[in-house]
């Protein structure tokens, strides 16, 4: 069953969920979108300042002065072959004070090795083209596990009288130095460096893959994978060296405000979804519980009981409801009152009539009869005991007082019998139409005495009816009684008893060949006394008929006759089917 | 005197009945010993005399002055003395309450008095033989 009591909390639920996930999204994307906009800005920021540090950091002014030592100058235009002491002394000032110093090499121009200082070498060639006033960077090489970078210069002033100054350093790692990029870029941001072209690429800490080359090649941020951790990366060229540094933040920092955003927002979300539930719910009640309760006022009105009311506490449209509905069932409750006292009265009234007429029908029974009976009875005593004293035409009139006190007797009986059909009970059962039709007629044939041609009764198969099997037996003798009796003077009489369907109901009818009626008094055929044939033709009280149409106007069906003079009568009674 | 020894009991209050009665009787030679009473007081007060025998059958009326015929049966019945006598309940009314509570009361017969003189005259009569000549009362 629909209810608004619970539609309506469930709309509301709906539309306040509905409001929530739409705030919430919108929220996130746009947390998430300022948090990449400044993730943005801060990577080129974080690049920048690491390539500027690069610059000023690495000791390319150590070897430029080397190259325009005297000194050295002078061992390279001879070609290694004078000042080779000179030279040494000069290059190792420069390697004892450095570290990170690998070695540093004084070549021809050709690229001969011509003097090398330092612990060790790892190529036996110029790595880069010397820079003529300054020294030239060569991209970052690796060992093993270590990095080292290289930088030439030129020392001398053309390519017959000089040579190449070349230092390899190495590059120093250390756990510490990526934390400390990291704290100087402002957290979260990884710093890398690495040859333009490709590997080797560290962190300062340790060597790592290379970021793929649409990164570094990017003019703004953009994603990749490392280490199976999206991030978001921005690149930037180290000026005059083939490097580039990359800074990273992880993709989950970048969006990792949205996802506070979501975390806080959503469980006040959700409280106010739940708070928001319940008031629809309170509200909901609240509107529709007296609503609930006129319904189930009214539902107890209609199943009977009158007594009902609503409380009508409340001062608004609802409160109004209550009033008229209370005031509609105090108005139904009085009228239905009125009627039963009506009804209740009626009955009684009835009952009193009813007992009168009973008492009546018992008079008439009693009374009426008694002096008949003396009538009677005492004509006759003259006619047997003083027979021999009365003359013919005295002899003739008592005769005619016996007949008349007979045919009153009669009467009497026949409208008592009458009488009580409307008083007795209808006992409703299945009645087998053909064999109580065959019954009858068996008794028509046997009291048909006075018949002097032949008498033919033929009974087609009956459907069996719903009725009072004693009534409707009176309704069939009546009418083969009358049939009987109107073909008495037929040379040959037939009688059918037959039926027809007709909808719901079924029409029985006797059809017989006797003296039939005139049709335009076929009305009057079942009224009370009504005869269309006199007395000397056709005895009989004229309350066969009425007592038939009463009978079957009792079983709820109806009565009607066909005939003409001279051609016959059929009598139909239809009867309600076995269903109804 | 001692009472007469009555065979048949008529209760009648219609003198015209309570003649042809008696006349459908004598036809069967069955009136020799019969007693008439108007009312039902009147046929109480017949029992209520104990010296007198019990008639053989006692055909009552229910229509009655006084106290009705089934007062009588009510009472006729209750007693000891009377209560085994034949009543053969003799009346114009053909209504099914009378002759349930007639049954009920104990009557042994309830005929319907017919208009046609001999086919009344036949009833009584053969009422008359039936309990006076073929049945057997306790002794």
């Amino acid at each position: 069953m629909r209810s608004i009591q619970r539609t309506f909390p469930l709309f509301a639920t709906a539309l306040l969920i509905a409001v929530a996930v739409v705030q919430l999204t919108v929220g996130y994307v746009e947390v998430r979108q300022a948090s990449r906009r400044l993730a943005d800005q801060r990577l080129p920021l974080a690049t920048k300042v690491l390539a500027d540090l690069f610059q000023v950091s690495q000791g390319r002014a150590r070897v430029t002065g080397l190259a325009k030592n005297p000194a050295i100058v002078a061992f390279l235009r001879s070609g290694g072959r004078t000042g080779r002491d000179s030279a040494l002394a000069a290059m190792r000032r420069l390697t004892s004070d450095t570290a990170t110093n690998a070695g540093l090499e004084l070549r021809d121009f050709g690229g001969k090795l011509l003097l090398r200082t330092g612990r060790f070498a790892i190529t036996d060639s110029v790595l880069v083209s010397p820079g003529k006033d300054s020294a030239r960077y060569g991209p970052l090489m690796r060992r093993d596990s270590t990095l080292f970078i290289a930088v030439t210069a030129a020392a001398g002033d053309a390519e017959r009288s000089g040579g190449i100054v070349q230092q390899l350093s190495r590059v120093v790692f250390n756990a510490q130095t990526p934390k400390m990029l990291t704290g100087l870029a402002g957290g979260d941001i990884s710093l890398y460096v690495g040859n333009a072209s490709g590997d080797p690429w560290t962190d300062f800490g340790a060597l790592v893959p290379a970021p793929p080359q649409r990164v570094l090649t990017s003019h703004t941020p953009s994603l990749y994978e490392r280490a199976g951790e999206s991030r978001r990366a921005a690149a930037a060229p180290v000026p005059g060296t083939p490097w580039m540094v990359v800074a990273e933040l992880p993709s989950r920092l970048v969006v990792a405000p949205a996802r506070g955003y979501l975390l806080n927002m959503a469980p006040i979300a959700i409280l106010i979804v739940i708070i928001g539930t319940l008031a629809a719910w309170w509200g909901s009640r609240r509107l529709t519980a007296p609503l609930v309760g006129v319904t189930q006022a009214a539902a107890a009105i209609a199943a009977g009981d009158l007594t009902q009311r609503v409380p009508k506490g409340r001062d608004d449209e609802l409160g109004r409801l209550a009033r008229s509905f209370n005031t509609m069932a105090e108005q139904v409750s009085r009228s239905h009152q009125h009627l039963e006292a009506q009804v209740a009265q009626r009955t009684k009234a009835l009952e009193g009539t009813n007992a009168e007429l009973e008492s009546f029908s018992y008079s008439v029974s009693h009374d009426l009869r008694a002096p008949l009976r003396a009538i009677h009875g005492f004509a006759r005593i003259l006619l047997e005991d003083h027979n021999a004293k009365l003359e013919p035409e005295a002899q003739r009139l008592l005769g005619v007082i016996d007949q008349n006190t007979r045919r009153m007797g009669q009467l009497i009986d026949d409208l008592l019998a009458f009488s009580r059909l409307g008083r007795t009970d209808l006992m409703t059962g299945p009645v087998d139409m053909k064999e109580l039709t065959q019954v009858i007629a068996d008794e028509v044939r046997r009291g048909d005495t006075a018949r002097q041609g032949s008498l033919e009764i033929t009974i087609a198969p009956l459907p069996p009816a719903r009725g009072d099997r004693g009534l409707l037996r009176q309704v069939l003798s009546n009418l083969l009684q009358n049939a009987a009796k109107f073909t008495r003077e037929r040379p040959s009489a037939h009688i059918e008893v037959g039926s027809l369907p007709d909808g719901g109901q079924t029409v029985y009818f006797v059809k017989d060949n006797g003296a039939g009626f005139d049709a335009r008094y076929a009305d009057k055929l079942f009224g009370v006394f009504q005869r269309l044939h006199s007395t000397d033709q056709f005895d009989g009280t004229g309350v066969g008929l009425a007592i038939v149409k009463r009978i079957v106007q009792r079983h709820g069906g109806r009565v009607w006759a066909e005939g003409a003079v001279d051609q016959g009568a059929t009598f139909y009674f239809a009867l309600p089917g076995e269903e109804s | 005197m001692p009472p007469q020894a009555v065979d048949i009991l008529i209760v009648e209050d219609n003198a015209n009945d309570a003649e042809l009665t008696l006349r459908a009787l004598k036809q069967r030679n069955l009136a020799n010993q019969v007693h008439v009473c108007r009312d039902g007081a009147e046929a109480l007060d017949f029992f209520a005399d104990r010296v007198r025998p019990v008639p053989k059958v006692v055909l009552l009326d229910l229509k009655l002055p006084k106290v009705d015929g089934l007062e009588v049966l009510r009472h006729l019945k209750g007693e000891t003395r009377t209560k085994a006598i034949p009543i053969v309940v003799l009346t114009s009314s053909r209504e099914e309450p009378d002759i349930e509570r007639a049954y009920a009361l104990g009557a042994n017969s309830y005929i319907v008095k017919p208009v046609d003189f001999e086919a009344f005259a036949r009833a009584v009569s053969d009422v008359g033989l039936y309990w006076l000549l073929l049945n057997h009362p306790p002794q």
